[in-house]
């Protein structure tokens, strides 16, 4: 039984400050063209040296967000199939069974949180919203960029949709990590002040056993009740020493 | 039919005159005996003669006004030459006019000819006269109270004092041969705008005083100085054309240039604003091909055909003063905005069936934004950017036509065209990107609109799910503490 466990390979690693850099330029610029009225927009844009620049620099995070994307989607093939990893991004039946399970916990009908596996649900719904949202913007982006090219095969009308699904799409894709991942990596209770896991690849046993019970089963080769019995018996006998102590020092 | 009659009082005259103590100075003009002898009667108010055709005219002479003038210090006799002290010959005139026309010839022999053609409003005259139409030098001078050209004259302002010659022809000339007749007419310019001004607030260095012989190489070079009085009440106006096109290309040496009275006009200046087609018209003189597009398009044809006093004339996109160059870069990027001006006010498009749309689609589409963007760099970080396709590079310049009509298929079919100037390679797809101006809806692209609607209501949902997820989460995490 170790104390630590690995959980994120360094490729996911260094994937993971790519896709930090290049969201965190493509909001600022795309954020400021969306809204370019407003006065902090109209600021950052002046400040990068005009919209042209901004233009270029938002589409040069774009192509390396693009280029970042395809390399995960070509590797979890490649992983999945050929080096048979475990498909733990799959969503499941189980995955909404436990959304529900949650809700109710959360309600107080449930005592305890829903068990998962390396992913729980709210990480893999996460994950598949910010993949196929960046495949939208990642396409939608490209028609804006070179519009001359792709009404080649395509009617015009489809450049001022592609504009609506990249502009809407990235508030979605933003909502998503500013409203979800932010809050469960940083300002969530359990983790706050930062879940540092992903940067160090890391993740300690107590809370593998509060948030990935089944993968630690997995990993330990027991089941989950019985991780759950010995971590009673465990803090049973803590309290126990605690109260022993106690005494002795009265 | 009586001759010239006198009433002679002269012994009591005298008496008055030199015996009792006058007013000051009213012996000075005692400087003669023979004008002594003749203000005896003609000092006397109500002596007049009388002609054939029974019209009379007074032959009083004011003392003090004669020797005040410029003929003060001469007798009598010199100008009325048949008279003396002794000698008062009697003679008839058929009128008045023969009477005047007659006397008037006197002055012309010690003033020849030669010298009174110098001042260009007599040598019209002499002409006039060999036509057959007399020239009476008392009509302007005044015969007795005869006034030097420089003095102060006997008239009671200076517009009566200029007019006396400027309401005729006069002609100026200058060193390179070139001539230009300028005749003022008096009732223009008490219409005009400048009524009440006085000719000295304008033409600066004249008056009843003074007329400073001035030399213009050319007739335009006299326009150029002329319009630089305008500048002294009008010094807005002055500094707004330095900064327009008509001014740089003055300044390039191109004479021909239009400065303030080419287009105001001087004497008969009317406020330009209020007469639009006349507004128009003065453009036309330079710019005749420019006009003639105009008058075809759909603003000229308003205008000109239907009389539509909303429809823009020319100052109202080029300015009336800050003329800049048209196909500058500042210009370009102010085209939308000149356009909204009457495109985005309902009150003025609404009654046509416009909509009032196309301003707000236009600058909230790819290059509108650019546009907007690109003025602000401008003025902070200056960065000239790419032309960016303005109102009229779609809809043209001079020659708008409607896009509502027979002429909307037109103005679709030029849009390709008009994309491959920027995108060389676009296909007949291409101008569809563009929603020409409608907001996207079932009818006008359809995918467009639902696309919007979708995530109009995604978004708050998801929101209100994300929010509620994360509550719930801190509200269970605080309980089980």
């Amino acid at each position: 039984m170790k104390d630590t466990y690995r959980r994120f390979s360094a490729a996911r690693i260094i994937e993971h400050l790519v896709q930090i850099v290049t969201f965190c330029v493509l909001v600022a610029t795309g954020l400021s063209q969306k809204f370019y009225s407003s006065d902090i927009s109209v600021w950052f844009i002046l400040k990068l040296g005009g919209i042209d620049n901004a233009r270029i620099i938002h589409r040069g995070a774009g192509l390396l967000f693009s280029l970042a994307a395809v390399v995960h989607i070509v590797a979890a093939i490649y992983g999945t199939i050929v080096r048979k990893w475990q498909p733990s991004m799959i969503i499941t039946k189980n995955d909404f069974r436990s959304a529900v399970h949650n809700i109710k916990y959360y309600l107080g009908i449930e005592n305890l949180p829903s068990m998962s596996g390396k992913y729980n649900y709210t990480q893999k719904f996460e994950y598949w919203g910010i993949l196929t949202g960046g495949l939208m913007m990642m396409g939608t982006g490209a028609v804006l960029w070179q519009p001359v090219f792709f009404t080649r095969f395509m009617t015009g009308e489809l450049v001022p949709l592609a504009k609506v699904l990249h502009s809407e799409e990235a508030l979605v894709v933003l909502l998503i990590i500013a409203g979800w991942h932010i809050y469960n990596s940083i300002f969530s209770p359990e983790v706050f002040p930062l879940n540092v896991s992903i940067f160090t690849g890391y993740i300690p046993r107590e809370r593998m056993v509060r948030e990935h019970l089944h993968e630690l089963a997995r990993i330990e080769g027991r089941t989950p009740e019985e991780i759950r019995a010995q971590m009673q018996k465990d803090a049973i006998r803590e309290r126990e020493a605690e109260s022993e102590e106690a005494r002795r020092r009265d | 039919m009586r001759g010239m009659r006198a009433t002679l009082f002269a012994p009591a005259l005298f008496f008055i005159l030199v015996l009792l103590p006058g007013p000051a100075g009213s012996e000075q003009f005692i400087s003669s005996g023979e004008i002594q002898r003749c203000l005896g009667c003609h000092a006397k108010p109500g002596i007049s003669i009388a002609f054939k055709n029974k019209e009379t005219q007074a032959a009083f002479v004011d003392p003090g006004k004669f020797k005040g003038s410029a003929h003060g210090s001469m007798a009598c006799s010199s100008c009325h030459a048949d008279f003396a002290a002794g000698e008062h010959p009697a003679r008839t005139f058929k009128s008045k006019d023969q009477y005047r026309i007659k006397s008037a010839l006197v002055c012309r022999r010690c003033h020849t000819d030669e010298q009174i053609k110098k001042g260009s409003v007599h040598a019209e005259l002499l002409e006039e006269e060999q036509q057959g139409k007399a020239m009476v030098c008392t009509n302007c001078h005044g015969s007795h109270s005869i006034a030097r050209i420089s003095g102060k004259g006997a008239l009671a302002s200076e517009e009566q004092y200029c007019m006396r010659c400027h309401e005729r022809r006069t002609t100026l000339r200058f060193k390179n041969g070139e001539s230009r007749a300028i005749k003022v007419d008096i009732v223009l310019l008490k219409t005009s705008v400048h009524g009440k001004l006085d000719c000295s607030d304008c033409h600066f260095g004249f008056s009843s005083d003074e007329h400073p012989q001035r030399n213009f190489r050319t007739s335009r070079d006299f326009t150029l100085a002329s319009s630089e009085s305008c500048r002294r009440c009008h010094f807005d106006k002055y500094t707004k054309t330095l900064e327009g096109i008509h001014y740089a290309i003055l300044s390039q040496g191109q004479m021909n240039a239009p400065v303030c009275i080419d287009c105001h006009g001087s004497h008969e200046i009317a406020r330009v604003g209020k007469e639009r087609t006349a507004s128009a018209r003065r453009c036309q003189r330079c710019h005749s091909k420019e006009y003639d597009t105009y008058a075809k398009s759909v603003h000229g044809n308003a205008l000109f055909n239907e009389h539509n006093q909303d429809v823009p004339v020319c100052a109202d996109c080029h300015t009336a003063h800050t003329i800049l160059d048209p196909f500058s870069l500042d210009y370009r990027e102010r085209i939308p905005e000149m356009c909204s001006k009457c495109h985005a006010k309902k009150e003025i498009v609404g009654k046509y069936g416009l909509s009032t749309d196309v301003v707000k689609t236009y600058l909230s589409d790819f290059h509108g934004v650019t546009l907007g963007l690109y003025k602000m760099q401008r003025g902070e970080n200056y960065k000239p950017g790419k032309p960016i396709a303005v109102c009229t590079d779609c809809h043209g310049r001079h020659n708008i036509t409607s896009t509502v009509g027979p002429n909307a298929t037109i103005v679709k079919k030029n849009l390709l065209k008009r994309c491959q100037k920027c995108h060389a390679d676009a296909n007949e797809h291409f101008p569809d990107t563009w929603l020409s101006h409608y907001e996207p809806s079932l009818t006008r692209a359809p995918l467009v609109f639902i696309a919007g609607i979708v995530f109009k209501i995604f978004i708050p949902i998801m929101i209100i799910g994300l929010v509620l997820q994360i509550l719930l989460h801190i509200w269970r995490y605080a309980i089980n503490r």
